[in-house]
């Protein structure tokens, strides 16, 4: 299949559309948030052919969409959105990820920058000690097995009952940093085997622990209520489910595999597996994808633990960290969204893409209520980060959504070849920026090169109507696997 | 038996090839081995870490992605790199095969997953059978 720009109309200046006549298998159009630049850069890999396969899911409401950062996944682009008709549309584990609630938060400080510079290099050298990081690498907590399954019942709350933080947390968490349909029995050995010594880790690939300072404010009344100001010193963790997610996410496309032929359901990708949301193994996934998706929240409140610790140890104790707020961007949930006039029950799928709600969504501190749920956005190591929030019009467009970071461009192969890590290291340290790396191939995959520029990506959400500016983030230490 | 490493946007695409479907099973243990930790299975040391996978699929291109997985899960329980593979019994849907390795203190790459998109266990024109691979980092 070939996509070449005269395939695609479009509907608004920042909203483009492959209709749903351009291939037979599609069910509903597929759309594409970009500016006219960004477009012609997401069609250089197979992004738009895999979002067309999207189109195609039983069930599929409205359009499968993706996001300015969208780029070629295995099966599911990564930066999409599908959802399905609830309850009798199809859940796709592969609409998910492997690594089950990925996602960020960011904690805030009461230091400013210029009061702490000379503390810095400190600093990130007690986060690297303190939070455990790297290739397959297990933390100091090991689970017994009926702990581990009141991880996956409880999420973060479980992590808060141990002393892992504070009860006010959990409200500053995305679904209280718990989905109450977990079931632990429906995690699988393996998985639960894999999970029971990797709480409080961030793991590899483009997971970090960063140290960033909010350069710019454009919103003064969401700054204020989200306890920003210019100049603080934030922190910013991005993490997930580690092993116990990939582990389910693994078990059930193989299951969903087997069984989906019995439910008459062809896909064009074997990685688009899905069953009908209310069918038995359907079931199954989703309650363990919510386990797997508490385990993630545990997990990020313990690395957050582990942040206010090695920042105690530098600031005195009692220098604290409060958390702003922890969204999820690869999960599945059940959600009522307005498609075609009517207010309807979903399954959203979001695989690398933020749930962005507007003012007044009642899940929302109460601080929050009038600016929108936060959204927090992780640029490449060394550029900058954005806090933006939600708007009323994320939800007509894109099912309360919006972008999850700045978007891979080059592969890591290419990035290796194109960049000297050493040098990179030492260049982003004459910019003020420490990097505390597991291996040089791990800077080197991650170089801002390698990733498109968040602030297009961001420009782009914001022009669309779907997300509106908050703060910029600039980096002054970066923790990596 | 080879194995080449082709570009991909965020993830890791190899493509195999061998003589027969065993060999292309063992050059995608000996490739994923090769991307766990580079060089891993170069020098033939002591290979003291055996484990048995039993896997069951609908096809030849399922049958490599499962039992891959089941390697690399075991990779991360055990602590260890798989090197070599050794079948008691293989056809098109079903393996039974010890897994031998050695322990290793750590990783250069952790892969979330062994995933099917794009992976096709087919015959090519030259008579040897070959797949693409992505695995998910």
């Amino acid at each position: 299949m070939k996509i070449r720009k005269e395939d695609i109309i479009r509907i608004e200046d920042f909203l483009w559309e492959i209709p749903q006549a351009f291939n037979s298998r599609m069910r509903v159009p597929a759309r594409v948030l970009a500016s006219e630049e960004l477009l012609e850069a997401i069609m250089e890999d197979r992004s738009l052919v895999q979002l067309v396969n999207v189109a195609s899911l039983p069930g599929i409401q409205m359009a499968s969409l993706v996001m300015p950062d969208v780029h070629e996944g295995y099966g599911f682009p990564i930066g999409g959105v599908a959802a399905t008709e609830f309850p009798g549309g199809v859940i796709s584990p592969g609409g998910i990820g492997y690594d089950i609630n990925c996602g960020v938060r960011l904690l805030t400080s009461s230091q400013k920058i210029s009061n702490i510079k000379d503390k810095l290099e400190m600093l990130s050298q007690e986060l690297n000690k303190e939070i455990p990081s790297g290739m397959g690498k297990g933390g100091t907590i090991h689970l017994e097995p009926e702990d581990l399954d009141e991880v996956l019942r409880k999420g973060a709350a479980w992590a808060v009952e141990q002393g892992y933080g504070e009860l006010e947390d959990l409200a500053y968490t995305e679904s209280n940093g718990c989905l109450e349909e977990a079931d632990p029995a429906l995690v699988s050995d393996m998985a639960k085997k894999r999970g029971a010594d990797q709480l409080g880790t961030i793991g590899s690939g483009n997971h970090f622990v960063e140290v960033d300072y909010i350069e710019e404010i454009f919103d003064q009344d969401a700054a204020k209520a989200l306890g920003l100001s210019d100049g603080q010193v934030v922190i910013l963790i991005h993490t997930g489910s580690r092993g116990l997610g990939h582990q389910v996410a693994t078990d059930y496309i193989r299951e969903i595999m087997k069984t989906m032929p019995g439910y008459g359901i062809q896909v064009p990708d074997r990685e688009l597996a899905c069953v009908p949301f209310n069918s038995e193994v359907g079931k199954d996934y989703f309650k363990a994808m919510c386990a797997s998706a508490n385990y993630a929240w545990c997990n990020r409140q313990i690395v957050s633990w582990e942040a206010r610790t090695a920042w105690k140890n530098i600031f005195g104790k009692e220098a604290a960290l409060k958390l702003m707020y922890d969204v999820a961007h690869n999960i599945a949930k059940v959600e009522s969204h307005r498609v075609n006039g009517s207010l309807i029950k979903v399954i959203v799928h979001r695989k690398g893409a933020t749930r962005a709600f507007g003012p007044g969504f009642e899940e929302l501190p109460e601080k929050y209520k009038f600016v929108g749920q936060p959204v927090i956005i992780p640029g490449s190591m060394g550029t900058c980060s954005y806090v933006m929030v939600g708007t009323d019009k994320s939800s007509e467009l894109t099912f309360g959504s919006c972008c999850h970071g700045a978007g891979r461009r080059l592969s890591r192969t290419a990035a290796k070849k194109l960049v000297n890590a050493p040098v990179l290291k030492q260049k982003l340290r004459e910019k003020g920026i420490y990097v505390e790396a597991g291996s040089f191939k791990g800077i080197a995959e991650e170089a801002p090169i390698a990733y498109k520029d968040v602030n297009q990506v961001v420009g782009t959400v914001c022009a669309s109507g779907v997300a509106k500016k908050v703060a910029k983030l600039r980096p002054v230490a970066v923790i990596k696997g | 038996m080879k194995i080449k490493y082709l570009p991909h946007t965020a993830d890791i695409r190899m493509k195999i090839e061998g003589s027969s479907f065993k060999e292309i099973l063992a050059a995608g243990v000996l490739g994923m081995a090769n991307i766990l930790k580079d060089g891993a299975c170069n020098s033939k040391g002591i290979m003291n870490l055996k484990v048995e996978v039993a896997i069951e699929a609908a096809d030849k291109t399922c049958l490599m992605i499962d039992l891959l997985s089941d390697v690399l899960s075991h990779s991360y329980t055990s602590k260890g790199i798989f090197c070599e593979i050794y079948f008691n019994e293989l056809s098109d849907n079903n393996a039974i095969a010890v897994v031998q390795g050695y322990r290793t203190n750590g990783f250069d790459e952790e892969i979330k997953a062994v995933t099917y998109h794009e992976a096709q266990v087919v015959m090519n024109k030259d008579n040897r059978w070959e797949t693409i691979i992505i695995f998910d980092i």
